[in-house]
């Protein structure tokens, strides 16, 4: 606000030294005009003062441009930095939440906020402008010329009037033809994402054909929309060009009636424009405005949603059990039926406990609400604290590193030797712990993984967790290795509650519970 | 990449003409608003001679048509400008889906490829309507500015031909350079975000589970710092730009004050002429206000054309589609002596040996990287093999783990499996794929998405359509939760019954299923 004022004063300051050095020049010189000749009064006035005041003043707006341009970065890194940290610490706050893929993720993170540089160092910036340089401005053409001021005062207020208006009378137009438009704009995408599934059907040089048509169509909506929507632009142009251009034959009228003198118009005119550049330029940068707002939402929609997903390990599990649910049920948001009603179980130390059920029923829903993931809409949960928890999901998240990195996220502390003997146990004693691992687990296959991520709940309960929770462990697995999994679990002697439908599984079991039960 | 915008230019039907028009229009809108200023500061001081008012009516007719055909030829302008370019947008599209539909894109690791060249085509309009119209208008107004001062001041015209040069090309060239070092700087930096955040992501339950979330935090707020001050270089520089264009329009008034006072003193320069040279280049410099965005669009635009134009000048690999195949009263799959690999690349395996009759299921394992899919788009005959022998006897499908789902009806996405299905072809090709969805229904990315499960299953009811007798699988577990996979499994042995089934796969899962188990690494 400081810097806009101060480059308002100077604009003033610029366009009163200007008027008046040429106005001064003017008088000095004899008029050559043969009808009216006016001798010149000979007095030319000093350059050097004038040429030095302008430099200033032009060096001190090059110095306020540099200083804007860094005091908006600074301002837009910071709001960047606080949204990726809270949206990110909402992710982690609700685990289970993948509404927003990782892909939109990533790309909210990165791309997605920079929408809100131009925000802060276009847009802002030429709001506080279009506010405080029509004011000072305006007061000065004012204390020049009273006429003057009342035509900026008529017209500037009809810029955002007009482009209300205008904005009001196309929306309906342009948001059905935008909705084309952007299915259009969206077939060439698709068709080359489909590009190798087209191949395999021997359908893709067939599809150019289609692909023509669809862009012809697309670049006739898309001027159909465009001339709708330039239309605002036309509009702004021309009131503010309009404005200026009336306002200088109008005071050249007056000057010619002695009704101000030509320091006072020159003054006026050189204003004039700078009056209604701000309010233009706020029409150019609406686009970032726009981009950053859209930013922005997107951020506060992640941010807002965690559903209060804090662990409700509140209750304590009756007297001789680890674990117990009772009257359990969860709907998720936006769905009509519960995932899972009226589940009551409860787990002894050392027990096994299987989950099973028809495909759908909810046996995950209460695996994720026994390990705090999720807060059920119905029921209590009674679950020891997270450091006593061993988890593994269904498809088990892998951090760059290597093998042991990951095995070592269980119990950091964890030998050399208590990592390779885990991934032993969990069924995998060929992998070698100094094995790099890629994003996504690249490198390991998905049976892989989930061994890896077994042996990660191996070490924790090695470093004193108590209680073991884990999602169809021995999918992708053959039998001998299923055999070798169950019977590490088994040793471990701590109390297990497996998610499962395989038989070998639930034959190992101490109990069974069914989840959902046949639908 | 002058050259691919030359190419499609002459391929646009009076391409050329269209782009000097716009550059003419935007040329003449801004050259309205130079003028606008120009005339009224001589329109002002006329008027302080106080002659007869019918001298100054010329003037102030002309300050009002300038008034209103600054908005007029912008207007224009950015409709010519966008016609030409969106014309030059559909051509690159055009040209760019031909060149990759006619080379095998099956089993290339080429990344995220196909989605960056959406995005790097669409440069083509930028380029026109961002950087060539301003920058060529932007010669036309110096030029045509300098030419008219030049007539009444000589080095008053080349100061204002001075400092444009210093504002619309220095600046915005200093700009460009030092923001595209930025950008490569921040590059990394910004991958390592993407990295964390990427992770983060994907980790997040295991994190939470095993209380490393704060930790992971802490990782996110070093990345992110380390990004922040490489943008704080970036925006250092930027200001300098913008402060040069400043300093470029106060020396253009200042020469015009300057050299015109001294011409007026000298009785070569009438007085009126001085509000003219001294605020005309106040107008002039603020056409330049955006041509630092426009020299960074130019950076952007040139690396991804660029990159569109190595698309395009890359040789063909392979057919691209798959032949048409008849149906075969004995239909099968038999390989022989059978070395895969891609043309031009070392070969992936060599030595196979594989028969696969209708009703049998045979696997073919492997670790990633081995030519799983290579020897699929082999079998299919997308691409020749290297050495041995193919023979596939009948009408031949392959589902892939990644068949796209295209953003239109079920129905038309089961109808690329056969172009002409009837409605009843459709619905029977669902029910046997087991997939519950009304084939009216959206789909895609304008529509609802599928789960793993449903894409799977729509790209069976594809081949399920189309009457294969020989199927290739390709990972067809891969990404699907356990019971998921199961069920799919059991329903396509199911569906493919009667047909001659190659499965590639590392899933011991699937390979369990199967008849019989040939290893591609040995």
């Amino acid at each position: 606000m400081a810097i806009g004022s101060l480059v308002a004063v100077l604009t003033v300051a610029q366009a009163w030294v200007l008027s008046r050095a040429i106005a001064g020049v003017f008088d000095a010189a004899p008029g050559l005009d043969y009808l009216t000749p006016t001798p010149g009064t000979g007095a030319w006035p000093a350059l050097g003062p004038v040429i030095a005041t302008l430099a200033a003043i032009f060096a001190g707006k090059a110095l306020l441009g540099w200083l804007n341009t860094l005091l908006a970065h600074r301002a837009a890194a910071a709001v960047k930095s606080r949204f990726r940290r809270d949206i990110m610490a909402a992710r982690l706050a609700d685990p289970l939440n993948e509404k927003t893929s990782t892909a939109g993720l990533v790309n909210l993170v990165t791309v997605g906020l920079d929408a809100l540089d131009g925000f802060y160092s276009k847009y802002l910036p030429q709001l506080v402008l279009a506010i405080t340089v029509p004011v000072i401005v305006g007061v000065a053409v004012l204390t020049a010329d009273l006429t003057s001021a009342v035509i900026v005062a008529l017209t500037l207020p009809l810029i955002p009037v007009f482009m209300m208006l205008v904005g009001w009378t196309t929306e309906a137009r342009t948001a059905r033809r935008w909705h084309l438009q952007q299915r259009l704009a969206r077939h060439f995408a698709d068709l080359v994402a489909g590009l190798p599934t087209l191949q395999v059907f021997g359908r893709a040089k067939a599809q150019a054909i289609g692909l023509r048509k669809t862009e012809d169509a697309h670049r006739g909506e898309t001027m159909g929309t465009l001339r709708i929507s330039f239309l605002s632009a036309l509009v702004l142009e021309l009131l503010a060009t309009l404005s200026v251009a009336v306002m200088a034959v109008t005071i050249g009228f007056r000057v010619v009636h002695h009704e101000i003198d030509l320091t006072t118009a020159l003054f006026v005119l050189i204003l004039a424009p700078e009056v209604f550049l701000p309010v233009r330029q706020v029409g150019v940068h609406y686009h970032d405005a726009a981009d950053g707002m859209a930013a922005a939402q997107q951020a506060f929609d992640l941010i807002g949603e965690p559903e209060a997903a804090a662990p409700t390990a509140s209750a304590t599990p009756p007297a001789g059990t680890v674990l117990a649910v009772d009257g359990l049920g969860h709907t998720y948001p936006d769905a009509a039926a519960p995932a899972v009603s009226d589940v009551t179980f409860a787990v002894a130390p050392g027990e096994f406990v299987v989950l099973t059920g028809p495909s759908g029923g909810g046996k995950t829903t209460v695996l994720n609400a026994l390990a705090g993931f999720l807060s059920p809409t119905l029921g209590t949960v009674a679950a020891p604290a997270r450091a006593r928890v061993a988890h593994v999901g269904q498809n088990p998240g892998m951090l760059a590193g290597t093998i042991a990195d990951n095995v070592r996220l269980g119990a950091p502390q964890a030998s050399d030797a208590a990592v390779a003997d885990a991934l032993a146990r969990a069924g995998a004693p060929g992998l070698d712990p100094a094995r790099p691992v890629g994003d996504d687990g690249e490198g390991l296959s998905a049976g892989e993984r989930r061994r890896v991520a077994t042996a990660r709940a191996l070490v924790r309960i090695d470093a004193g967790a108590d209680v073991l929770l884990l999602d169809e462990p021995t999918a992708g697995l053959d039998a001998d290795a299923e055999e070798t999994l169950l019977r590490s679990i088994r040793a471990t002697g701590v109390a297990a509650v497996v998610v499962s439908h395989r038989a070998a599984v639930l034959a190992a079991a101490d109990r069974v519970v069914t989840i959902g039960g046949p639908r | 990449m002058t050259a691919l915008v030359v190419k499609l230019l002459k391929d646009t039907p009076s391409g050329w003409a269209r782009v000097a028009l716009a550059i003419l229009l935007a040329g003449l809108a801004s050259m309205s608003s130079v003028a606008l200023m120009g005339v009224s500061g001589w329109l002002l001081s006329r008027a302080a001679e106080h002659p007869p008012v019918m001298y100054l009516t010329a003037a102030a007719v002309l300050v009002r048509a300038f008034g209103i055909t600054r908005g007029v030829f912008r207007y224009c302008e950015r409709l010519v400008g966008h016609a030409v370019g969106l014309r030059l947008q559909s051509a690159l599209r055009l040209e760019t889906y031909a060149t990759l539909a006619r080379t095998t894109l099956l089993g290339r690791r080429r990344g995220d490829l196909l989605t960056r060249i959406v995005a790097d085509v669409d440069a083509v309009l930028d380029l026109v309507v961002r950087v060539l119209l301003p920058f060529a208008s932007g010669v036309f107004v110096i030029g045509a500015t300098t030419l008219v001062l030049g007539v009444f001041s000589w080095p008053a015209a080349l100061a204002v031909l001075a400092s444009a040069l210093l504002a619309g090309a220095l600046a915005p060239w200093l700009a460009a350079r030092l923001s595209a070092r930025a950008d490569a700087a921040s590059v990394p930096a910004r991958g390592a975000l993407a990295n964390v955040v990427h992770e983060l992501s994907r980790t997040a339950p295991d994190l939470v589970a095993h209380g490393a979330d704060a930790a992971a935090l802490d990782r996110l707020a070093a990345a992110d710092a380390r990004l922040a001050a490489i943008d704080a270089r970036a925006a250092w520089t930027r200001g300098l730009a913008t402060g040069v264009q400043t300093l470029a329009a106060g020396l253009a008034v200042i020469t015009g004050l300057w050299f015109g006072t001294q011409a007026v003193r000298a009785g070569t320069l009438d007085h009126t002429m001085l509000a003219v040279l001294t605020l005309t280049p106040l107008a002039l410099h603020e056409v330049f206000n955006d041509f630092t965005k426009a020299a960074q669009t130019w950076t952007r635009a040139r690396v991804a054309l660029e990159r569109v134009q190595e698309v395009l000048a890359e040789p063909a690999i392979g057919s691209g589609d798959k032949e048409a195949s008849a149906p075969a009263a004995s239909p099968h799959l038999a390989v022989a002596g059978l070395t895969i690999g891609w043309p031009g690349a070392v070969p992936l395996a060599s030595g196979l040996d594989l028969r696969v009759d209708p009703g049998e299921m045979v696997a073919v394992v492997g670790p990633s990287g081995v030519g799983k899919t290579t020897l699929a788009a082999t079998v299919l005959g997308l691409i020749p093999p290297v050495a041995g022998t193919v023979d596939v006897s009948g009408t031949i499908g392959y589902l892939a783990q990644d068949t796209h789902v295209f953003s239109t009806s079920v129905a038309e996405n089961v109808r690329i499996g056969r172009r002409d299905a009837t409605d009843a072809d459709v619905t029977d090709a669902l029910a046997r794929a087991r997939l519950d969805l009304d084939p009216a229904r959206l789909v895609g990315e304008m529509g609802t998405a599928l789960s793993g499960g449903e894409q799977r299953r729509l790209g069976l009811a594809r081949i399920l359509v189309g009457d294969a007798q020989v199927l290739v699988l390709d990972e067809p577990t891969e990404h699907l939760d356990p019971e998921t996979a199961d069920a799919l499994l059991d329903d396509i042995r199911a569906a493919a019954a009667s047909m001659a089934v190659l499965v590639v796969t590392h899933d011991p899962g699937v390979v369990a299923r199967c008849d019989r188990v040939v290893d591609l690494s040995r």
